[in-house]
């Protein structure tokens, strides 16, 4: 036992793990960020990836399948990108879980590491730690063409030598190498287990024994305490008993008596071991030298320069998503229409009819039209992100951000919001920290979506007068701009409530890699609008299908007897009128009454809920002018409106400016919803923060909405 | 200029091309890890690469950009140009 035990100390314990022949082949692909996995995950796989999360955390759990030269069935799993197998960040907690059998699927049999060979010297941190383990291992020595170009050769005969693992030299994002890694991937099990590489101190392997004895007594499995035992020893593990933290205690003390430093001793050996591997293996003459990226970052990183150059780029962005996205949406809408008209005149008249064409088309139509958005916001975040200029916008703008509680990177997501905030929820994925993704989680639904530019510009059109000052500025414009900067700021001070209250706790300091500047590659970036479009349209896609047909029953039933001689106009909008959507307007009519909304306005917004600019299609059924024509007589109807009790109009400016105040706040959006639950950590959490979402916005679009009308009042204002 | 900040200070102290070895990671667990991992642990060597705003490092042949807070709690001693 005793024995055991010391031979894990010195790394020598060899996994358990043996393949099973027979079935497939189980792997895992491990490695830092930066350094082409998922791309080599892609290669190496194909493109059929299935994509769940881990047990209990909202880490990503991405694996895929390929059959080897022999035909045995090879399932690969791809880990979240790591620097070490540190137990203290959820990403990397979960590659150790993994890795010791603990995350509820079996010990793979084999694992891949994707070294950088421009910084093999870093990489090589992980992988003396992955070595620990004895489960069969190969390096897939990734990006060598961009090594060979910088003029870095990396003897890799040599590197065997050292590591004692097979070591194949790929380029992921041009094919090259891949055959030979399933060759060594097959073949791996075959050869010796790896092992510790370098000498232990003899005072450091007799305090962590007892550590990793108690381990061991806590159920961690023999291959991996060793390695656990040292990971320890800079933090105390959270998640064991008793036992083990005073084994911790006591070996780090027992260090310190002895004048090392327990936190610094395992970087001290590994990286003590890694120069010396370095040295003898990578010939790089251009250590010392300024790299082009350096002279490309004195720009594009100055205090002044930088910033125009970075908001000129998210204008950039901004705009693309907005105007190439529109003739996308168009040929949506049209052929959606279309088919529309073409199951319409085939199905007979009558419920079945209306629920395909008007509930389910209609309704998952309004939805997928957001998709060309989507598509094209994620090329652009993929062409930021994979050449390299997104660690640098996170590095600018972190200054900022921090000051409300953020994080730099929750900066993309923020502007994202601008178009859509499906996938700008989608995209804070790339916040490490929980609490600072769930704080730009809450507030990316207050940023001004495409979806409330209908809203807007119908009511802006029907009750600002189009006055202009100085010949530039129009009122309108300006009216239009303060909706959006309204939001804005509004998001900033709710994360900055959020951080003092739900999400207490310190925003994660800034530790970026700034990677070398590189050239996306199209398969890259196709893959990455492919799979994010694809979750967009699955995910989203049931909830909301279930959601519309909802929306259409209530919109639809109970059935009413229009009177004969009616027109079409006047039958839909009595139908609609005594519907459930209907009674339910009238219903929340008194909590509408105090923002001065009528029944009609509450039917629109509680309709609204399937998308926001639905709220112009319900103001357009509900008054007869027809949603397709939206906008030509509708201004007008809703200028001529009068009270039937009182006679006075019921749209004043003051009306229509609260109204929009409304839709600045409120979350209309299921599809917001939708993904929100999903991003937020999925079932009970997930819908217990889209609840606090949704609630916080309500209340927020009725004070502003309530604010609007009492002040209006008060000044004598827009009456 | 290379010693201005005399014996030992802290991390932000340096500037754009000074050269140190750290003596001490003094910030919280987590992301003393993650910078030991990055290879700034003591007794490492990082040199400068830009400190106009945070501060942009070469470790181990990487650069990494650490915030302002996070260079003033890392105590290292200037080295000779």
């Amino acid at each position: 036992m005793i024995g055991a035990a010391q031979d894990a100390a010195r790394g020598t314990e060899s996994a358990p793990a043996a393949h099973v022949p027979g079935a497939p082949l189980r792997v895992a692909l491990v490695g830092n960020p930066n350094t082409g996995k998922s791309t080599l995950f892609n290669v190496l796989t194909g493109m059929r990836q299935r994509v769940g999360n881990f047990a209990g955390v909202t880490v990503e759990r991405v694996e895929s399948s390929y059959r080897d030269e022999s035909g045995h069935l090879v399932t690969v799993l791809d880990l979240p990108g790591t620097y070490s197998l540190d137990p203290h960040t959820p990403d990397e907690a979960i590659a150790l879980d993994v890795l010791a059998g603990r995350a509820g699927i079996p010990i793979p049999d084999v694992l891949v590491v994707v070294a950088d060979a421009l910084h093999l010297e870093r990489n090589l941190y992980l992988v003396s730690q992955l070595m620990e383990l004895g489960l069969p291992t190969v390096i897939a020595l990734n990006q060598v063409d961009a090594a060979t170009k910088r003029g870095v050769q990396v003897d890799v005969v040599e590197l065997i030598h050292e590591l004692g693992v097979t070591v194949v030299p790929t380029v992921a994002t041009k094919g090259e190498g891949i055959d030979r890694l399933r060759h060594a991937i097959a073949k791996a099990g075959e050869l010796p287990r790896p092992m510790r590489r370098f000498d232990v101190p003899a005072v450091v392997t007799s305090a962590l024994a007892p550590v990793e004895q108690a381990l061991r007594d806590d159920g961690v499995p023999a291959h991996s305490a060793g390695l656990e035992a040292l990971l320890h020893l800079t933090a105390p593990a959270t998640d064991h008993g008793p036992a083990v933290h005073t084994a911790i205690g006591a070996a780090r003390s027992q260090l310190m008596d002895a004048g090392l430093n327990p936190e610094s001793i395992e970087a001290e050996l590994r990286y003590g071991w890694i120069s010396g591997v370095v040295t003898r293996v990578v010939n790089d003459p251009t250590a010392r030298e300024s790299t082009t990226s350096d002279r490309v970052d004195r720009v594009l990183l100055h205090k002044v320069w930088g910033m125009v150059i970075f908001l000129a780029l998210m204008g950039i962005v901004f705009q693309a998503v907005f105007s190439w996205a529109t003739p996308l949406q168009d040929a949506i809408e049209g052929s959606l229409g279309w088919v529309g008209g073409q199951v319409g005149s085939v199905l007979p008249e009558g419920d079945l009819r209306s629920l395909i064409v008007d509930g389910i088309i209609a309704g998952v139509g309004g939805v997928l039209v957001f998709l060309p958005q989507i598509a094209i916001l994620f090329l652009f975040i993929g062409i930021l992100e994979d050449s390299g200029y997104m660690a640098r916008a996170a590095f600018l703008m972190d200054r900022y951000m921090r000051k409300v509680g953020l994080h730099g990177r929750s900066f993309i997501p923020l502007v994202s919001g601008y178009a859509c905030a499906v996938p700008a929820i989608m995209a804070t994925r790339t916040i490490e920290r929980p609490r600072d993704r769930l704080a730009t989680i809450m507030i990316v639904p207050l940023m001004s979506c495409s979806a409330r530019l209908p809203i807007y510009t119908l009511l802006i059109g029907a009750f600002v007068p189009a006055l202009h000052f100085a010949g530039v500025i129009d009122l309108q414009g300006l009216v239009l701009l303060g909706m959006y900067l309204l939001g804005t700021i509004a998001a900033f001070l709710v994360a900055f409530v959020f951080r003092r209250t739900l999400l207490r706790g310190q925003t994660q300091p800034l530790i970026l890699e700034l990677p070398p500047y590189r050239i996306p590659t199209v398969k890259g970036l196709a893959a990455t609008v492919f799979h994010r479009s694809g979750l967009f349209v699955r995910r989203a896609g049931t909830v909301i299908l279930a959601l519309s047909i909802v929306l259409w029953a209530l919109a639809t039933y109970p059935r009413f007897d229009v009177p004969a001689g009616t027109s079409d106009e006047a039958a839909q909008e009595l139908q609609l009128a005594n519907s459930f959507l209907g009674q339910a307007g009238h219903a929340i009519e008194p909590v509408m009454r105090p923002l001065g909304f009528d029944w009609k306005i509450g039917v629109s917004i509680v309709s609204s809920f399937a998308a926001r600019e639905v709220f112009v299609s319900s103001m357009g059924t509900i008054y007869g002018v027809g949603g397709s024509e939206e906008g030509t007589g509708l201004p007008a109807k809703l200028r001529a409106e009068r009270d039937p009790v009182t006679g006075a109009p019921v749209y004043t400016a003051a009306t229509a400016i609260g109204l929009m105040v409304f839709y600045v706040f409120a979350l209309m959006c299921m599809s917001t919803v939708a993904i929100t639950v999903r991003e937020a950590g999925g079932g009970a959490v997930g819908w217990r923060w889209a609840g606090i979402q949704f609630g916080y916005m309500f209340v927020l679009a009725y004070a502003a909405a309530w604010l609007v009308r009492v002040s209006a009042g008060t000044f004598g204002w827009g009456a | 200029m290379a010693d201005a900040c005399g014996d030992s200070c802290p991390l932000m102290a340096c500037k754009t091309g000074n050269r140190a070895v750290v003596v001490r990671v003094g910030c919280e667990g987590a992301e003393a890890c993650r910078l030991r991992a990055l290879g700034l642990y003591e007794g490492a060597r990082v040199s400068v690469v830009d400190s106009r705003n945070g501060l942009l490092l070469q470790v181990r042949g990487v650069r990494l950009a650490i915030g302002a807070a996070m260079a003033a709690s890392i105590t290292v001693i200037p080295l000779a140009q």
